[in-house]
């Protein structure tokens, strides 16, 4: 009697243990027993905490306008690569610009890192999405330092304002980032977006059509910008910076020349916080024409993702480990904000059509 | 008894269809939890073995519906209780609406998203809804749902196939392994 139901203990073990193992290694893979993984969720936490995670708005970059324009290939980049954006003329472009603080409604300001976005959609061939900041270096090497540093950019539940002691430990903690900071704070801010160098920070790989493959960084280069229309009423315009090259778009189009920079075979290519040797082989890509702006509210640049890992084939990853990591939390923040009602942008639709 | 008209196990085109999806299903559903829950500097290779694993298995539940119209399947033992032939028929309908449902919702939510969805090299997939923000956040939501309730199935279908095998040791189990 005792034995049989012992099998039968037995045997219904061996029913249900299976299946509970698999259920504890579906878990495991969520994470569930693992709470110091680094997660998007938690660099979501993290980057809303800094931010007042304002619904509807982008969790980093918040404040910023749509552009439309074209991109004009010159040819010379396709002895490095084979991507279509790199021989076709007459791109069309749909992009943004940004101020990279996670508040929608910031006030415009000298000292605060400006961005670039760019869709280039080539005819009949795979599209290129890029990100661009201002600063020459990023702060962080790896996905860790990412994470330590958006922690440390939290604001105080009690003050409102992050604790500058954190950053300051943060920065004293990684004396890898010396040089980073260092040329961050060395880097003369110019006054406007459209004379600003725009640089990728992180590395890609470029292939040939023979399979050659090159590590690069790339920069948007300003061509002959105008004068800034300076206004006496600057000076209380919150949207200054947006005013300004709202502005400078009604008067003519805005050119930017793309710099790729070749790595040589002693560059840091993995490490977007270390500078390459400023003898490395530049190459002009081409040539980016802003045309026309227009509120993120009705122009499809803020419905879209500028994941810098959407690649035509011809470019890919590198071994520098922040696109992968933006990727997934860019994505996260999409979903975020796709799923939320939206406040007014800053920028509205009014105050970009011409006076 | 099984009827004379229909066999007593799984041909061996539906078996090897079954287990061959079965791997690759549970293995998907831990890739997308793990993608879904870390940050790893292989995100973008996981996500595209994912994106490739998933429209493989959209291919291969198309095969399964055609071979499963076209060769006999056996019935269930005539004992079963009404509720467990409920049960079974259920499940199984609902594990089949699941693998059409889940990689197309996949599709379907980066189209909506507005993502290109690149196989490998220059191929590419279409769209196969509008670029519309509200319903690539909805879409992803349903992404997760589906992959929850995926998993809840299994598992029941796993209790049930090895209590048949262990408890009741009818020809269910069998029927699936070895075709007999
Ligand atoms: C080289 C380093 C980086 C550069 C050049 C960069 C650049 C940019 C730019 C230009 C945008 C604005 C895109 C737009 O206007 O739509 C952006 C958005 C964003 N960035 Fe970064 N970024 C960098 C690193 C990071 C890192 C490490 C994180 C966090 C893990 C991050 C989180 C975000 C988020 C959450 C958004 C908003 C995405 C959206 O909702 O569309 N970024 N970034
Ligand atoms: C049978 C097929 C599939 C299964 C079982 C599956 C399963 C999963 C699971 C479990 C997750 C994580 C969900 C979460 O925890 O939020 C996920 C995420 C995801 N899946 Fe799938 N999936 C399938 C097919 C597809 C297909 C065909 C695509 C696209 C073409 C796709 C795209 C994605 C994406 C983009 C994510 C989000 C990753 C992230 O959040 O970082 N899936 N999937
Ligand atoms: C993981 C994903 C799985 C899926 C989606 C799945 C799906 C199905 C489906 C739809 C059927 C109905 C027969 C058919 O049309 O093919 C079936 C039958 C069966 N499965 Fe699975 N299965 C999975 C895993 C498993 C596992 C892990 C086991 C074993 C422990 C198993 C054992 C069986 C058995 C014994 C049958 C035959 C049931 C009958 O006689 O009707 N399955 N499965």
């Amino acid at each position: 009697m005792s034995q049989t139901s012992s099998s039968r203990l037995l045997r219904w073990g061996c029913v249900l243990l299976p299946p509970a193992l698999l259920a504890a290694g579906f878990a495991w893979a969520a994470g569930l027993f693992s709470p110091h993984r680094l997660s998007t969720a938690r660099f979501m936490t993290v980057l809303e905490n800094g931010g007042g995670a304002a619904p509807g708005f982008r969790r980093a970059h918040s404040k910023g306008l749509c552009v439309l324009g074209q991109f004009d290939a010159s040819g010379a980049m396709t002895a490095y690569s084979s991507a279509a954006v790199f021989s076709q003329s007459h791109i069309p472009v749909t992009g943004r610009l940004a101020l990279a603080p996670p508040f929608p409604h910031i006030v415009d300001g000298p000292g605060i890192v400006r961005s670039m976005a760019l869709r280039l959609q080539p005819d009949h061939a795979q599209e290129w999405r890029t990100t661009m900041n201002d600063p020459p270096l990023q702060p962080m090497r790896d996905i860790q330092d990412a994470f330590a540093s958006f922690s440390a950019n939290q604001r105080d539940p009690v003050t409102h304002k992050p604790d500058p002691r954190l950053a300051k430990a943060y920065e004293e903690a990684r004396p890898w980032l010396k040089t980073a900071y260092a040329a961050n704070r060395a880097h003369v801010m110019s006054s406007d977006f459209a004379n600003d160098t725009f640089n990728s920070i992180d590395s890609f790989q470029v292939t040939n059509a023979q399979g050659e493959r090159h590590t690069v960084r790339w920069s948007m280069v300003p061509v002959s910008p105008p004068e800034a229309p300076v206004r006496p009423e600057d000076a209380h315009d919150p949207n200054v910076l947006f005013t300004h090259v709202i502005a400078s778009l009604h008067q003519q189009p805005l050119r930017w020349n793309l710099v790729v920079t070749i790595a040589n075979p002693s560059d840091p290519v993995n490490d977007p916080s270390q500078p390459w040797a400023p003898t490395d082989r530049t190459v002009t890509a081409g040539t980016l024409t802003l045309h026309s702006s227009a509120s993120e509210d009705n122009s499809p640049c803020g419905g879209m993702v500028f994941d810098p890992t959407i690649l035509p084939s011809g470019l890919s990853l590198s071994g520098d480990p922040l696109p992968a990591l933006r990727s997934a939390v860019y994505m996260r923040s999409f979903v975020r904000r796709s799923g939320e009602t939206k406040d007014p942008s800053s920028i509205t639709p009014a105050m970009t059509q011409p006076h | 008894m099984s009827s004379s008209s229909s066999p007593r196990g799984f041909a061996l085109s539906s078996r090897l269809v079954h287990w061959v999806m079965a791997v690759l299903i549970l293995a998907m559903l831990g890739l997308g939890l793990f993608i879904a829950h870390s940050s790893t500097v292989h995100y973008v290779t996981l996500l595209h073995l994912h994106l490739i694993t998933g429209v493989s298995l959209l291919v291969l539940v198309i095969v399964r519906l055609l071979n499963r119209f076209v060769v006999p399947t056996p019935e269930l033992p005539a004992d079963l209780t009404t509720p467990m032939r409920l049960g079974a028929t259920g499940a199984h309908l609902a594990l089949y609406g699941l693998m059409i449902a889940q990689p197309l919702v996949g599709w379907a939510m980066l189209s909506a998203g507005g993502y290109p969805i690149t196989l490998g090299g220059s191929v590419t997939l279409p769209p196969i809804v509008p670029h519309n923000p509200a319903l690539w956040a909805n879409l992803r939501q349903i992404h997760t749902i589906l992959a929850y309730a995926f998993i809840a199935v299994i598992l029941l279908h796993i209790v049930a196939a090895l209590f048949h095998g262990l408890i009741r040791r009818d020809h269910v189990l069998s029927s699936m392994v070895s075709g007999k």
